[in-house]
C-alpha cells in the first residue's frame, strides 16, 4: 500500500489541499461575518497574482516584497469591493432590512457583477493568455525526500497557511478588532446595539480576507507559473466547496475540508481517468451535505 | 501651343482612364473570409497580414498581365456570418475563388454554400476530418492528426522507442490526436501502455505524471496546446520524471518555451513551419513579416501565406481563362508547391500531402531535426 507511488500521490494531494485551503481561509472569513458569498474573491486572488507579476516585471524585488505587494493590492481591492458592491446594500440599518433575504441576495449578485467586470477588464488589458513570468521567481524547485519529490513552494505554502491560520486565530481571539469581527459575525444587530462600529468591522474583515486571497493568488501563480485573468475561477469553486463542507463559517473546518478535497483529487486519479477526479471532490460535497447538513465542523455554535 | 495643350489633355485623360479601365475589367478577384473582430480576431488579423505579403509579391512579379485583388470579409468566427459571406461571394460573379475560414465550424457551414454554387474554397486552418470531404470544391492547407501521428510514430520507432504513454486533452481534437498516433504506432509494432485524457486548462498534471511514471514508458506522446504543454513540461521537470516528450504542431509556439523555460528542453514535435529554417522563401517571408510585427510569424500565418500563394499560383496557371471551374481544377492539380510550410500537393479529397518537419527544443529555440 505505502509504496513510493502512493506516497507521491499523497504528497501531491496534500500540496493541492494546501493551495485550496489558502484560498478558502479568506473566503470563509468574509462569509462568516456577512453571511453572504463573496463571488469576487476569485478575482481578488487574480488581482493579487497580477499585482505581484507587475512588481516582478517592473523592478524585480525579492520574493518577500512581492508577497507584501500582493497583500497590499488585495487589501486595497477588498476595501474597494466592499465599498462598491456591499456597502450600498447596507444603507438601511433597520432590523427588517438587516434580516431581509432579498438584501442578501442582491449583495450576492453585486459581488458577482464586480467579479465579471474585474475579470473582463483584466482580459482587455492583459489578454486572456498566460502571462510570462520570470522563471527565477517560480517556487517549483524540486526537493527530494526519500522516494518522493516535493517542491520548495509546498513548504512555503504550508508555512504561510499555518502562519495565516495561527495569526487569524490570535487576531480573532485576542485583538479588539478580532473580537468585534466575532461579535458582528455572531449577531450584527446585537453588536451594533452594544456600540460596535459594524461598518468599520466589515471593512476590516474585507481587508484581511482579501489580503489573504491576494496572497494565495500570487503564491499559486508562482507555484504553477500560470498567471492569467481566469485563474481565480477553479480555485474559487474549490474554496467554496471546502467552505460548505467545513460548515460555512468554520475556518479550521474549511482548511480540513480543503485537504480532503486535494487528497481526493490526487488519489482518485490513480483509480480512474483524471477528467473524473473533480467528480470525486463533488461527491464528497454531496455526501457531506446529506449526512452532515451542518457541514463537518458547522455544528458548533462559535462562528468564524 | 494649341496642339501641345490638346495632346496634354488627351494624355491626362488617357492616363486617368487607362488604369481605371483595366482595373474594372481585368482584375481577378478572390474572396477571403476570416475573423477580423471577435475573440479569434488575432488569428484573422495575422492571416490578412500574411495574405497581403503574398499578394503584393505576386502582383509585383508580373506573372500574369492583370492584378489580382483579395476581398476580405469579417466572419467573426460565427457560422451564421460565415454563411452570409459565402452567399455574398457566390453572388458576386467577379469572384472566382475563396480562401478561409479560420475554424472548422465556420468553414464547414460556409462550405455548404460553396458546394451548391461550385466555388473553390481553400482553408488555411480548418482541420476537422470531414471538412475536405464535403465536396470536390473544398481544400485545406493544414495537416490532420492522422498525418502527424504517423510521422511521430515512425520517429519514435526510429529512435528505438516501443513503449509509449499517450495523453491528450478531452476534446474532439484530442481524441483525433490519440487515434492518429495509436493506430500507426501499433502497426509498426509499438505498444501503448497508458492512455489518459485531461480537461483543457488543468492546472496540476502531477498526479497524471506520477501515474505515467508508474507505467515506465519509454516516451510520452501528448496532444495539447502550448499553455497546457508548458504546465505539463514544467511539472515533468519538477518531478524529475526523465521521459522524452513528443507532441504535435499544436504545441509549437515560442510562448511555450517562454513559459516553460528549461523544462521545454528536449521536447520533440512535428511542425509544418519553422521560422528559423534557412530556405530562401522562408527567410523572405519572415523578413517581410517582421517589417510589420515584432515577433517571427507562427505556424498559422505561415499556413495562410501558403494557402494564398497556392491560390495565386492556380490563378496564374488557369490564366487567361480564369473561371470558377478552371480555378478549381488548377488548385486540385497543385503538385509539390514549394511553400514555407513544406511542399504541398493535394490528394483526391483535397487533403494536403505535406512533408512534416521534425523539431526539438535546444538552447531555448525550436530547431529542425534532420
Amino acid at each position: 500500500m505505502f509504496d513510493p507511488y502512493f506516497l507521491q500521490q499523497l504528497a501531491i494531494g496534500v500540496s493541492l489541499g494546501m493551495i485550496y485551503a489558502l484560498m478558502a481561509i479568506g473566503f470563509t472569513l468574509i462569509f462568516g461575518v456577512l453571511n453572504v458569498v463573496n463571488f469576487a474573491h476569485g478575482e481578488v486572488y487574480t488581482i493579487g497574482a497580477f499585482a505581484g507579476l507587475m512588481a516582478i516585471t517592473a523592478f524585480a524585488p525579492p520574493l518577500l516584497v512581492v508577497l507584501f505587494i500582493a497583500l497590499a493590492a488585495g487589501a486595497f481591492a477588498g476595501f474597494g469591493l466592499e465599498r462598491l458592491a456591499f456597502r450600498p446594500f447596507r444603507r438601511f440599518s433597520d432590523e427588517a432590512s438587516l434580516k431581509s433575504r432579498a438584501m442578501r441576495e442582491a449583495t450576492l449578485m453585486s459581488s458577482l457583477a464586480m467579479s465579471i467586470i474585474a475579470r473582463e477588464a483584466m482580459e482587455l488589458i492583459f489578454g486572456s493568455q498566460f502571462q510570462s513570468v520570470d522563471l527565477a521567481y517560480l517556487i517549483n524547485k524540486p526537493i527530494e525526500i526519500g522516494p518522493i519529490t516535493i517542491v520548495n513552494g509546498d513548504l512555503i505554502i504550508l508555512g504561510i497557511t499555518l502562519l495565516m491560520l495561527a495569526g487569524l486565530q490570535w487576531l480573532l481571539k485576542k485583538s479588539p478588532i478580532g473580537m468585534s469581527i466575532r461579535a458582528v459575525s455572531n449577531n450584527a444587530l446585537g453588536a451594533k446595539y452594544c456600540g460596535i462600529n459594524t461598518d468599520r468591522t466589515i471593512i476590516f474583515t474585507f481587508i484581511i480576507g482579501s489580503g489573504m486571497g491576494a496572497l494565495a493568488g500570487i503564491l499559486v501563480g508562482l507555484y504553477y507559473g500560470a498567471i492569467f485573468p481566469a485563474m481565480g475561477f477553479t480555485p474559487g469553486i474549490k474554496a467554496f466547496v471546502a467552505m460548505v463542507m467545513g460548515g460555512l463559517s468554520s475556518i479550521p473546518g474549511a482548511v480540513v475540508s480543503a485537504m480532503i478535497l486535494g487528497l481526493a483529487e490526487s488519489i482518485s486519479t490513480s483509480f480512474m481517468p483524471s477528467v473524473w477526479s473533480d467528480m470525486v471532490a463533488y461527491a464528497f460535497l454531496l455526501a457531506t451535505l446529506i449526512f452532515f447538513p451542518q457541514g463537518l465542523f458547522g455544528a458548533r455554535r462559535e462562528r468564524v | 501651343m494649341k496642339f501641345s495643350r490638346r495632346t496634354l489633355l488627351a494624355l491626362t485623360v488617357a492616363s486617368v482612364m487607362l488604369p481605371a479601365a483595366s482595373q474594372a475589367a481585368d482584375s481577378i478577384k478572390i474572396g477571403y473570409q476570416l475573423p477580423l473582430t471577435g475573440n479569434t480576431a488575432q488569428y484573422g488579423q495575422n492571416f490578412k497580414d500574411a495574405a497581403e505579403i503574398a499578394l503584393a509579391k505576386f502582383n509585383a512579379s508580373g506573372q500574369i498581365d492583370v492584378p489580382v485583388e483579395i476581398i476580405y470579409e469579417d466572419s467573426r468566427s460565427d457560422a451564421k456570418e460565415g454563411v452570409t459571406i459565402a452567399r455574398k461571394f457566390v453572388d458576386d460573379d467577379e469572384i472566382v475563388g475563396v480562401l478561409g475560414d479560420f475554424t472548422s465550424t465556420v468553414s464547414m457551414a460556409a462550405a455548404q454554400v460553396y458546394k451548391r454554387s461550385g466555388m473553390v474554397q481553400l482553408s488555411q486552418t480548418a482541420s476537422h476530418p470531414d471538412f475536405a470531404k464535403i465536396s470536390k470544391w473544398q481544400f485545406r492547407n493544414i495537416t490532420t492528426q492522422n498525418q502527424e501521428g504517423a510521422v511521430n510514430a515512425q520517429w519514435m520507432i526510429d529512435q528505438g522507442i516501443t513503449k509509449v504513454a499517450v495523453i491528450a486533452e478531452q476534446t474532439d481534437w484530442g481524441q483525433s490526436v490519440v487515434k492518429g498516433f495509436v493506430d500507426p504506432f501499433k502497426e509498426l509494432g509499438g505498444e501503448v501502455v497508458y492512455t489518459e485524457f485531461f480537461n483543457r486548462g488543468l492546472a496540476d498534471f502531477r498526479s497524471i505524471i506520477t501515474k505515467i511514471e508508474e507505467q515506465k514508458p519509454e516516451a510520452v506522446y501528448t496532444g495539447f496546446f502550448y499553455e497546457d504543454g508548458a504546465q505539463f513540461l514544467k511539472q515533468v521537470a519538477q518531478l524529475n520524471a526523465d521521459i522524452p516528450v513528443y507532441s504535435t504542431s499544436a504545441a509549437y509556439n515560442d510562448k511555450l518555451i517562454e513559459l516553460a523555460g528549461e523544462a521545454a528542453e528536449g521536447l520533440k514535435l512535428t511542425a509544418t513551419f519553422l521560422p528559423t529554417r534557412t530556405d530562401a522563401n522562408v527567410t523572405e517571408f519572415v523578413s517581410e513579416w517582421k517589417k510589420g510585427h515584432d515577433n517571427a510569424p507562427g505556424q498559422f500565418p505561415a499556413q495562410a501565406y501558403d494557402a494564398v500563394n497556392i491560390m495565386l499560383a492556380a490563378v496564374a496557371k488557369a490564366y487567361p481563362d480564369v473561371t470558377r471551374e478552371s480555378l478549381r481544377d488548377a488548385v486540385a492539380a497543385t503538385k509539390d508547391f514549394p511553400g514555407v510550410t513544406g511542399n504541398t500537393s493535394f490528394d483526391e479529397n483535397g487533403e494536403p500531402l505535406k512533408e512534416l518537419t521534425k523539431a526539438t527544443v535546444t538552447g531555448g529555440v525550436f530547431v529542425e531535426v534532420k
